[in-house]
């Protein structure tokens, strides 16, 4: 039984949450925030990947990730960075996909922090820096935790676009999404419950867990 | 020491506020959407006005024509949220110690004691926010504000959030505290009893300006306009032309009820002529026994019926016809007065407007 579709989705899933959390949480707050020109266009844009067919998503990386995409070139031939058919492209997938599903629920959440909280403790006098260390995000870190659980299972399931940028390599790029589908097309069917039974658990758990932590206590 | 000088334009509202104090409490009273709040926050810099001054314990906060606009967390403006803004995931004693900065703890420690026995917060140091009664939380907010040290005290509508047998205290715990930390304080209140509880100064606000700011015996007593005399309870307002001139009263004639003496206002000299308001508080409307015999001059003495009785408590609101039944009159009277002269709708009384209790708004 080989486990390294199991192991490579782990770290696909761990790393693009990561990165959606970083970016994610800069996202959020300015979205929570700030008001600038344009912000219903970048609602937009952040949500779109929650409609559009994988698919098509993992068409417009391969193309601005592609050695022959600028982004792609430039990544390649400066910084030797390859990401097509690479686990690393598998991350990038994930990462698009997952990010609404962050962005979301920690937009909420720091939105749930009202104002006047943050009002109240820069006239305590602490810096921004301080407000946010001290006073938004502890309130908010329970739906922070949920989106970024939310993130996660989303990576983990990530098929259509990991499989156009990332591809189906076995021991490479091939993750559980894409070995069970392998595996039921090869007529492997012991196989194929196998990492679907895992993949329905761990489903399970991340939600009952995301549930839990979204009930918000104040 | 509190200098503003406030303009802010908003869709369909508009700001002009200029008021000045020295170390006392002011209670800024107005209706609902005055703007109260909304001055408060221009004090403390949550909200930027569009152009004016903010100094205040001889610091300027904010100038527009020099460029300054400190932000708030130097400002050190004392900023009492009308549901307190407590930090809920912080215990009472944190929430105290949040805003004393770059102190020893020792130091921290002993401060906090002192605002938490002075606020009676004693034993609930380890609560948090939600575990306290609206009261304890008032306090908390109290005492984490004065923790920080504020130049300025702004109150906004302290008491709204509490229920209404534990203002009375909080209101008289309030004078003690402002004894204890004399300083700068603006209260924020739509409560008349609360306002003249607290205020030995009263400026009333009304749709963004300030309508008259002035001792609590002046705002009470001698309105100067229609708006502010209605704020203050008198419900009795009437509009008049001078008639005649008596040495130090003025004849007043209203179309309705006819001529009315009362004593000149302070100001420039009415002339016959002149387009003004008079207005008495119901509680100063006398009833006149039936079977009195009236002097040979009596001034202001008016037929009415009574259209309505309601009771309140101890004292009676008593809706009045007078004139030919267009001028609405509302007096107050002690229970037994109404039940001596059996005064039920109606009736036909006679009532006299003291002229002494009559003010004259220009």
């Amino acid at each position: 039984m080989d486990l390294f579709p199991l192991y490579i989705t782990v770290k696909v899933s761990l790393t693009a949450t990561i990165v959606t959390v970083a970016v994610g949480l800069v996202l959020a707050w300015v979205m929570a925030k700030r008001d600038f020109w344009g912000k219903s266009i970048v609602d937009v844009l952040i949500m779109q990947p929650l409609v559009i067919p994988p698919t098509v998503l993992g068409y417009y990386l391969l193309t601005a990730f592609g050695r022959s995409g600028r982004l792609g070139g430039f990544l390649s031939d400066t910084l030797g960075i390859e990401l097509v058919f690479t686990w690393k492209g598998a991350v990038i997938a994930a990462f698009i996909s997952s990010l609404p599903l962050f962005v979301k629920p920690a937009r909420a959440a720091l939105e749930g922090v009202g104002s006047e909280l943050e009002d109240a403790a820069r006239l305590l006098g602490k810096t921004e820096l301080q407000v946010i260390t001290t006073i938004t995000l502890p309130l908010a870190w329970r739906g922070l935790f949920a989106g970024a659980v939310m993130a996660f299972a989303r990576a983990t399931g990530e098929f259509g676009a990991t499989l156009m940028i990332a591809g189906n390599i076995p021991g490479l790029t091939q993750t559980l999404p894409i070995a069970i589908y392998d595996a039921v097309q090869a007529g492997d069917y012991a196989t194929a419950n196998l990492l679907v039974g895992i993949i329905t658990l761990f489903s399970f758990t991340v939600l009952f867990i995301a549930n839990r932590f979204s009930r918000v206590r104040f | 020491m509190l200098d503003i000088s406030l303009r802010k334009r908003l869709p369909g509202f508009r700001v002009e506020v200029d008021l000045s104090m020295d170390d006392e409490l002011l209670v800024l009273f107005g209706p609902s959407g005055a703007g109260k709040s909304l001055v408060l926050k221009m004090i403390s810099g949550i909200i930027a006005p569009d152009e004016g001054r903010v100094a205040a314990g001889g610091a300027t906060l904010f100038d527009s024509s020099a460029n300054v606009n400190l932000p708030m967390r130097v400002r050190r403006v004392g900023h009492l949220f009308q549901d307190y803004a407590l930090f809920p995931h912080m215990t009472v004693y944190e929430n105290i110690a949040y805003g004393i900065a770059g102190k020893d703890g020792e130091e921290v420690r002993k401060k906090v004691g002192e605002l938490l026995s002075v606020m009676r917060l004693t034993g609930l140091e380890k609560r948090c926010p939600h575990e306290l009664s609206g009261g304890q939380k008032q306090r908390t907010a109290l005492a984490r504000t004065l923790a920080a040290g504020p130049r300025v005290l702004l109150l906004d509508e302290p008491f709204s959030a509490l229920d209404y047998q534990v203002r009375e205290k909080l209101r008289a715990d309030l004078l003690n505290i402002h004894l204890m930390y004399p300083m700068t304080t603006v209260l924020v209140t739509h409560d008349l009893e609360e306002a003249f509880m607290l205020g030995k100064r009263i400026a009333v606000i009304n749709n963004g300006s300030i309508e008259q700011a002035g001792t609590q015996e002046d705002v009470f007593y001698r309105p100067l306009t229609r708006n502010v005399a209605r704020f203050m309870g008198v419900r009795n307002i009437f509009s008049g032309k001078v008639a005649a001139l008596d040495g130090a009263h003025v004849i007043m004639d209203n179309p309705d009820i006819g001529m009315v003496k009362a004593p000149m206002p302070p100001g420039p000299a009415l002339s016959p002529g002149d387009d003004v308001s008079f207005c008495i508080r119901p509680e100063e409307i006398l009833v006149i026994r039936p079977d009195r015999v009236l002097g040979k001059v009596q001034d202001n003495i008016l037929e009415c019926r009574i259209t309505g009785t309601v009771g309140r408590g101890s004292t009676h609101i008593l809706y009045l016809e007078a004139g030919e039944g267009k001028t609405p009159l509302k007096a107050e009277l002690p229970n037994f007065v109404l039940r001596k002269l059996g005064l039920a709708a109606g009736r036909h009384i006679k009532v006299s407007l003291k002229k002494e209790n009559i003010w004259v708004i220009r």
